[in-house]
């Protein structure tokens, strides 16, 4: 006797845990398919019988589950109309066309002058019994004929060893080799679908000449805010806009030596840097509340305190790809964390067409041909820009981040002396976005077997 | 970021040209306020903070006038000296100290100006303003009233009129209990004994800022000659906020006349004087531009500008931004046009590299998932109960969130292991058994100047019906073996494992990391159906002991 390898394993199966529904086998971890395949092979040789059971079932539909919960359109016309009348107008949220028909139908009210009157028979009604038949799964033809229940079939597929079945001598079996019948594909250790869009971005700036800087969470507003130009009375330091730390709730900001003193006169009067300054008062105090940081950027600047150098060691260039928090309301498009490049190049003699440059180069690799940059501000680049792309598959421009040049109020503070500083501050969620087919951004940190695992490696210049 | 509406006619008019909806869209943007779209004739167009001279249409119509070239160079407005004058009491001293004020006559103001004069004083209050807290401001016709005014603070219950929206007298104290207004910003008053009001000579109240105006001096389509008056905390901002006001007003075919407040003219509508070095212009900005050419940008954006050995520059007195060359730089760009800069590269040799840690980090990524394990990628934030109860954790030590969306973001994580179970929860319905890594970020307090520093380590967790301590100690020692690490596992005890399956990892005898299998009440406790095991390491430390 002849049989494919997977029948053979579907039957071994079947004789050692006995009759198995298409779902056990599903269960065991075999494909659906090939179970289904291997089934017909050993029903074509009698060695299994095959039943089919087609199951009914009554569910309720999208109308049904709204009466579940809400009641009956007729029943909360009924209610709304407790006093003896209600204007039409006033029906407006609940599906007024189907109350007021099904109400006059049993006799419950009246229509005079656009106003809904009860009947006397109205007036008596004191149960639902429509939601009442569906919480106790009591449906009656009626529901049915108005929708609020649908009957589903379902079919299972039972395979049962026959006589012949049980008895073929195994050692018998010649194997019908099938090199064009699918297998199942088999679940195997895999990295996850964003985290490789993002290293991938990682690579590119290495790619590209630049260096990784590093940074904490937690980080004094003097970094996130006050050292990137950032007026304390700004509506970013605002509650709602930013996460501050109950413990522990401000930082040491010694370590900064002077460069407090000289972020306080840039705020104050411009200090040394060729500015006006914003004028008004400057507090330490508020500087060293801590945030969770909420831009990379306050990295950057972290990045021209620490690397301590002197003009001739220019140029400098360096990134990070890492998280950022925000006080936002969660959801389908906005998380209260998210990931976002930032870069930073320090030099004597860069410009802003260098600025266009690296942000051309970085997103012409991350397979995005064309960009451009549109007026924005920031408090802490002039010129401050939106970085823009054209998305082929639809046709639109899509808003990527910001970026600029470093403020000399930003510069000389915390560098100690004057430089070109280009900054930016980018993100990639969207293309994870597209190569997991998602529509729900928090889907992202889900982690659903079955997305990380259907999920292609992404390339961008891969189909 | 305000958004506005305005009406291309009236857009149009004072451009004195019409633009096609094609021209608006595609190249207005590039001033710095977006233009989202045009619907008949609505227009919706975006500002950013930086230029509060942009919220109405009359501020908008005058940037443009020299962005498309229609009209360029700085407009110089005139201020007629007029005689009305406003004593400042010294009460203000500790509410609200700071006035200016302007009169525009000989308007002719339609239902549609009105509205957007509305529009132009919400805008400000939100942004600028923030929130009416540093500026607020009342515009007034100047036909109901007679000067001079009279700006004080008094106790609540001494004053009382008839603000707008309302047809009774109230006093101020009940205007912030009982009227809308009143109610949404009454917090700025909060802890003052006296409020702030504006009378006149007759005692008639003008408003009571930053609250309310009284319904008296409301401007409608008959008003002529408007009072203006900007109240705040800020002197500078009180004064630019109140020359944004009587310029917009000019625009629509007002004369300015001065005030005279505690003796000082206002308002002053001269412009600004900065000096910008054309080389530091062409250097920072890569345009190779002759003097000449710099002119004609900075007078397209309105500045006025002479050209001498470096070149003046006039910056108009509604401009709130301008700080530095660098703003200057930037407006010369803007008016160049940034789709007319070449992209360019500088011709630098620098090396790229990346953190030691995040190369050892990837290692043990390529390890773990060839070992068969799924990668999650999982949450910095956490709820306290997740890092406390939920592991059978006593009060823990990890950064608290002041301010959390909700119980569920009010912590930062200290260890990855309660993320990696409240996956496999997310899993539940899908087959078994079922196992995750993650290299990821902690946050952990210490001696650090923040007093918090981030850390990176790793986690392990599988589960399913033939689960158990081995599968962990498997996954372990593959670690071990593709690291070249000699690691050992020693009895030990962690609350959320069972006591006879747990024990803590070292390497050379120093303590890296805790393997186990969960206890039942942690099963419970995260809804899991199946036995489950797992192990978290430092993975700092592990790379210090893999480093020569």
């Amino acid at each position: 006797m002849k049989l494919s390898s997977q029948a053979l394993e579907v039957l071994k199966i079947l004789r050692e845990d006995g009759p198995q529904t298409v779902t056990d086998f599903e269960e065991k971890g075999l494909d659906q398919s090939m179970v289904n395949r291997a089934a017909l092979d050993l029903e074509e040789q009698g060695l299994i019988d095959l039943e089919e059971d087609e199951e009914f079932e009554q569910v309720l539909t999208d109308k049904g589950l709204e009466v579940k919960e809400k009641g009956s359109p007729e029943y909360r016309l009924v209610q709304k109309a407790s006093d003896g009348s209600v204007e039409i107008s006033e029906l407006d949220d609940i599906p007024k066309d189907i109350a007021i028909g099904k109400a006059r139908e049993q006799g419950w009210i009246e229509i005079k002058k656009g106003e809904v009157h009860l009947t006397s028979k109205g007036d008596e009604i004191e149960k639902d019994l429509v939601k009442q038949r569906l919480n106790e799964q009591d449906f009656t033809e009626s529901d049915e004929d108005r929708g609020l229940i649908e009957v589903e079939t379902s079919t299972k597929r039972r395979l049962s060893p026959t006589e012949k079945g049980e008895g073929l001598d195994l050692e018998d079996v010649e194997l019908d080799f099938n090199v064009e019948a699918r297998t199942s594909t088999p679940r195997t250790g895999k990295k996850h679908y964003y985290k490789n869009i993002l290293q991938y971005a990682r690579q590119t700036w290495m790619e590209m000449g630049f260096e990784e800087m590093e940074g904490d969470y937690v980080v004094p507003s003097f970094l996130n805010f006050d050292a990137l130009y950032t007026p304390q009375d700004h509506p970013a330091r605002e509650l709602h806009d930013t996460f501050f730390v109950e413990n522990p709730e401000t930082a040491d900001l010694s370590e900064y030596g002077d460069k407090v003193e000289h972020v306080k006169e840039t705020h104050e009067d411009g200090w040394e840097t060729g500015s006006r300054g914003y004028g008004g008062k400057w507090s330490e105090e508020e500087a060293e509340k801590n945030v969770l940081r909420t831009h990379t950027t306050a990295i950057s600047a972290r990045t021209l305190h620490e690397i301590d150098i002197n003009e001739e060691e220019l140029p400098k260039k360096f990134f990070i790809v890492g998280r950022n928090f925000r006080n936002e309301t969660v959801d389908r498009t906005h998380l209260a964390e998210f990931f976002q490049t930032d870069g930073i190049v320090v030099g004597k003699d860069l410009n802003f067409a260098n600025l266009k440059g690296y942000i051309s180069k970085f997103f012409e690799k991350m397979g995005y041909d064309k960009f451009r940059l549109i007026p924005s501000y920031y408090p802490y680049t002039e010129m401050s820009v939106e970085v823009q792309v054209w998305d082929e598959e639809d046709e639109e421009w899509l808003g990527m981040g910001g970026a600029g040049m470093f403020r000399p109020e930003v510069v000389k503070p915390m560098l100690g002396f004057e430089a070109r500083v280009l900054a930016w501050g980018l993100g990639v969620p969207r293309i994870a976005f597209m190569a997991a087919g998602l529509s729900d951004i928090r889907e992202l940190y889900r982690n659903d077997i079955e997305i990380i695992n259907e999920t292609p490696v992404w390339r961008p210049d891969w189909r | 970021m305000a958004t506005l509406e305005i009406d291309k006619r009236e857009f149009d008019e004072l451009l004195g040209e019409s633009l096609d909806e094609q021209k608006l869209i595609e190249e207005a943007s590039f001033l710095g306020a977006h233009w989202h779209s045009i619907d008949g004739n609505v227009c919706e167009v975006e500002t950013y903070p930086n230029r509060p001279d942009l919220l109405s249409v009359e501020g908008l119509a005058r940037a443009y006038r020299g962005f498309f070239d229609i009209e360029t160079g700085r407009k110089e407005y005139e201020v007629k000296d007029g005689d009305i004058e406003v004593e400042v009491d010294e009460s203000v001293e500790d509410v609200r100290p700071h006035i200016g004020g302007a009169v525009v006559r000989g308007l002719d103001l339609s239902k549609k100006k009105i509205n957007g004069l509305i529009q132009l004083q919400e805008k400000m209050h939100e942004t600028m303003g923030r929130r009416r807290d540093k500026l607020a401001i009342g515009l007034h016709d100047l036909s109901t009233v007679d000067a001079p005014f009279t700006y004080k603070a008094v106790e609540p219950e001494k004053v009382s009129f008839t603000p707008l929206e309302y047809d009774r007298n109230m006093q101020l104290g009940e205007i912030l209990d009982e009227h809308e207004k009143g109610q949404e910003y009454s917090w700025i008053l909060e802890d003052e004994e006296k409020y702030p009001i504006i009378e006149d000579s007759e005692g008639k109240i003008l408003s009571f800022p930053p609250i309310i105006n009284n319904q008296l001096t409301e401007v409608d389509s008959g008003t002529q000659d408007v009072f203006i008056d900007v109240t705040g905390k800020d002197r500078a901002t009180v004064l630019k906020a109140l020359n944004i006001l009587a310029t917009a007003l000019e625009e629509r075919g007002g004369e300015i006349e001065s005030v005279e407040i505690d003796g000082e003219k206002m308002p002053d509508l001269s412009p600004a004087e900065f000096t910008l070095d054309p080389d530091y212009f062409r250097e920072v900005s890569g345009l190779d531009l002759e003097r000449k050419e710099i002119v004609e940008r900075l007078e397209m954006m309105k500045y006025s500008a002479k050209v001498g050995k470096s070149i003046q520059v006039e910056v108009p007195c509604y401009r709130n931004d301008v700080m530095h060359q660098y703003d200057l730089i930037e407006d010369i760009i803007i008016a160049h046009r940034y789709t007319n800069i070449d992209p360019e590269l500088p011709n630098v040799d620098l090396i790229g590299s990346q953190r030691d840690i995040e190369d050892t980090a990837e290692v043990v990524r390529d390890i773990m998932t060839g070992a068969g394990a799924l990668e999650a990628l999982t949450y910095i934030h956490n709820s306290k109960e997740d890092l406390t109860e939920n592991i059978e954790r006593e009060e823990g030590n990890f950064v608290k969130v002041d301010n959390p969306l909700s119980e569920d973001y009010s912590a930062l994580r200290d260890l990855i292991t309660p993320s990696l179970l409240e996956v496999l929860k997310q899993n539940k319905h899908r087959a078994y058994p079922q196992e995750f890594f993650e290299t990821g970020t902690v946050t952990e307090l210490d001696e650090s100047s923040t007093g918090a520093s981030n850390r990176k380590k790793m986690a392990y967790i599988k589960s399913g019906a033939n689960t158990d301590f081995t599968d962990a100690r498997e996954k372990l020692q593959v670690l071990e073996r593709d690291l070249g690490l000699e690691i050992d596992v020693e009895t030990d005890e962690r609350p959320f494992f069972q006591d006879s399956r747990a024990g803590k990892i070292l390497v050379e005898g120093k303590e890296i990391g805790f393997i186990g299998q969960f206890s039942e009440q942690i099963l419970e406790n995260w809804e899991l159906n199946h036995p489950t095991a797992g192990f978290e390491l430092d993975l700092e430390k592990v790379h210090e002991h893999l480093k020569k």
